[in-house]
């Protein structure tokens, strides 16, 4: 109970966070100035673990902590794949994942993208010979960009995203 | 009394045992005698820690291990008993532990449990056909083919019936970015009256990949177990591998070792303490967490090249040193880790609506700690005295004599407090070791022999098993038994009565890996 009290009390708790890293904040910035554009001002993003190591699930998770926190550039993890513009797909997708993995995309609004994340989501980790998964995110989807990496930091899941914008824009160009 | 003398007592009779490569104990015994033995071992408390099958091991045939841990004993025992056919017999009712083990061989190995109350598949969904068994040596490991229908019934989930009962179905896709399976609440108003977990959607069949190849190129498998238990089972796998091949480590390699099994450990915790405050709405108290988290993420960068340390660990001690330089920016970051993380706790801890939240809820019961080898902070938090680091001491723990935490309650808030405690202490170890860090080789060449060991590690979840065995210098059998595995199955017990909504917030505070269950 005195705590309760002394809370009522005490100096806030929160306190400015001094975050400094022109370079990351340039990406977030371009990605923000593209995603007004192509997606009308927010980006959604469905993620879809297919059969990783969850170090991937991680570092994704990671891009909305305090260090990241890249919601600030219109970018959002949904819940839904109904309410999602881009899917992204880590891991090799296990057979036991396949009907899953299949019904969460064929759950998505049109257009829709296919990003993969991480070695075996891009098909060239050590999984691809086992007879308990199908293989790289290809399998199933055409996967419209891959991000390399075991897994990759979220400064790199980054500029993948910038550049799908970058080949989404390209592609309605054309 | 030694081992062998507190076996043949509580038995009344003479026992042959074979003194393995890693303080495991192997005694051989045939089915009948096994059975016996069981109820013996149930009698005196001993703790069913592993359950798996090798085919032609010593002799034609399938050979099960059942690994014990005998209460004050370093020594590992494991019964080993050879089967004439593919019929055993379960020991589930005795060891409710064994059900998964035991389903888990029966998809495996193809290898029937007479006895057995749970008869469904484990780690085989629907999509592998009837006769299919991964694990035999006669199946080459590769892509199979599947029939466009199933030949498979669908999975029974339990049934409870009654006015006002409800099913709620969630999953294997969740709403956050969360690892995939299944869960199946009985609900009445929002009371949880049963769950029913069903995972292995992650299965990936590591360990058939890992049949014959290299010892040194199985520690990537062995990495991605679980790629927030990197170093652990890494650690774990190579230090069966050296006892096999009886290498003696370099000082440092050792030291260097047991600081990123102890980063490994803060990582993971500050993220456990992290995910239970968003589970309750609470992001504020998360923020710091999350911060301290990042920071040493970028720590282990420095030092070894990766956030998650991956391909550091090898067979014979690292693959490369650490640069001093990073070890001093450690030892200069550690010095205000402690205060930040009280100042981070601090925030919660005192906030009467997170704890409100926390107390309470998700207790896990002390009486299922044993029959189900609860292990770990969860169990930890239970009141169980179990730390394979101080039980089955291994690398550089034997000197550093530590001190298990518990806590009595067993509920979220003993968990979060413990966990933060653990921070704490590994903060203390690895601020101890940065001082005492020797200088010299990293590493010694390693001459692969043939043979088999049991080895124990302590992951930030609690203890994993690892058992290897070499033939023709290649992986001949890799098992591995992860902490989540088992801690899985408390979740079943500790959800009851809890709120719909509480089932996030206990599941975080166990940190379950469903990738290091599903292998």
């Amino acid at each position: 109970m005195a705590k309760a009290i002394s809370n009522v009390f005490k100096k806030p708790t929160t306190d400015q966070f001094q975050f400094s890293d022109a370079e990351f904040e340039a990406i977030g910035v371009q990605i923000k100035e593209k995603a007004d554009k192509i997606f009308g001002k927010s980006l959604a993003i469905r993620e879809l673990d297919a059969g990783s190591d969850n170090s991937t699930e991680i570092e994704l998770n990671n891009l909305s902590t305090p260090y990241y926190d890249v919601e600030r550039f219109g970018i959002s993890f949904v819940a839904s794949p109904r309410h999602a513009d881009v899917l992204i797909v880590t891991g090799a997708i296990t057979r036991n994942m396949e009907i899953a993995a299949k019904k969460t995309y064929e759950a998505m609004p049109a257009p829709k993208f296919v990003v993969a994340v991480g070695d075996e989501a891009c098909g060239c980790g050590i999984l691809n010979d086992s007879y308990a998964v199908l293989g790289g995110a290809d399998k199933i989807f055409h996967v419209d960009l891959k991000i390399l990496g075991n897994p990759p930091s979220p400064r790199e899941i980054l500029k993948g995203i910038r550049a799908l914008m970058y080949t989404i824009e390209k592609q309605s160009i054309r | 009394m030694n081992l062998k003398e507190v076996l043949e007592t509580i038995s009344g009779q003479k026992l042959t045992l074979t003194e393995g490569l890693n303080n495991d104990v192997y005694l051989s015994l045939n089915i009948i005698d096994l059975q016996k033995a069981i109820g013996i071992f149930d009698e005196n408390s001993f703790e069913l820690i592993s359950l798996f099958c090798v085919e032609d091991f010593a002799e034609k045939g399938f050979t099960l291990f059942y690994a014990f841990e005998i209460p004050g004993f370093e020594q590992i025992l494991i019964l080993q008993s050879t089967l004439s056919g593919n019929q055993a017999v379960s020991i589930a009712k005795t060891y409710p532990s064994a059900c998964w083990y035991e389903r888990e061989i029966t998809d495996g190995f193809g290898i029937e449990f007479q006895g057995a109350f749970d008869t469904r598949r484990l780690f085989l969904h629907e999509t592998f056909p009837s006769g299919f068994h991964p694990l035999l040596k006669s199946f080459k490991n590769g892509k199979i083919e599947t029939a466009a229908t199933s030949d498979q019934k669908e999975y029974y989930f339990r049934q409870v019936e009654g006015e006002g009962v409800y099913q709620i179905p969630v999953g294997p896709v969740h709403a956050g970015i969360i690892e995939p399976g299944h869960f199946r609440f009985s609900v009445i108003g929002e009371t949880i009256f049963n769950l029913e977990v069903r995972l292995f959607y992650k299965h990936r069949g590591l360990e058939k990949l890992a049949e014959g190849i290299k010892p040194q190129a199985c520690v990537r498998i062995a990495e991605t177990i679980s790629g927030d238990e990197t170093v652990a089972n890494a650690v774990g796998y190579c230090n069966a591998v050296e006892k096999i091949c009886s290498l003696e480590l370099p000082k440092r390699a050792v030291q260097l070792r047991t600081i990123l099994l102890e980063l490994e450990r803060i990582y993971s915790h500050l993220g456990d303490l992290a995910g239970m405050c968003v589970d309750v709405a609470y992001p504020v108290g998360a923020s710091p967490f999350f911060i301290l988290r990042e920071e040493i993420f970028r720590q282990n960068d420095a030092m070894t090249g990766s956030r998650f340390m991956k391909g550091i660990v090898a067979v014979g001690g690292l693959t490369k040193d650490v640069p001093e330089g990073a070890l001093k920016n450690l030892s200069n970051y550690l010095l205000s880790f402690s205060s930040r993380l009280n100042d981070a706790k601090g925030i919660d801890s005192t906030y009467f609506s997170v704890v409100d939240r926390f107390e309470t809820t998700g207790k896990v019961r002390a009486e299922i700690l044993e029959p189900l080898h609860i292990t770990g902070p969860v169990a930890r938090a239970s009141g169980k005295m179990c730390d394979t680091r101080i039980t089955h001491p291994y690398g550089l723990y034997p000197e550093l004599k530590l001190k298990c935490r518990t806590h009595a309650n067993g509920d979220v808030l003993a968990r979060f407090n413990l966990k933060a405690k653990e921070v704490k202490d590994s903060v203390q170890i690895i601020q101890r070791l940065l001082n005492e860090v020797v200088s010299g080789d990293i590493s010694v060449p390693c001459q692969i022999k043939d043979g088999y060991a049991l080895s124990l590690v302590e992951a930030p979840r609690g203890q994993n098993v690892h058992w290897v065995q070499i033939k023709d210098s290649l992986i001949y059998r890799y098992k591995v038994r992860t902490a989540s595995f088992c801690n899985w199955q408390a979740m079943e017990h500790a959800v009851l009565g809890n709120i719909v909504p509480d089932f996030p917030l206990i599941n975080k505070s166990m940190n379950l890996s469903y990738a290091g269950t599903d292998m």
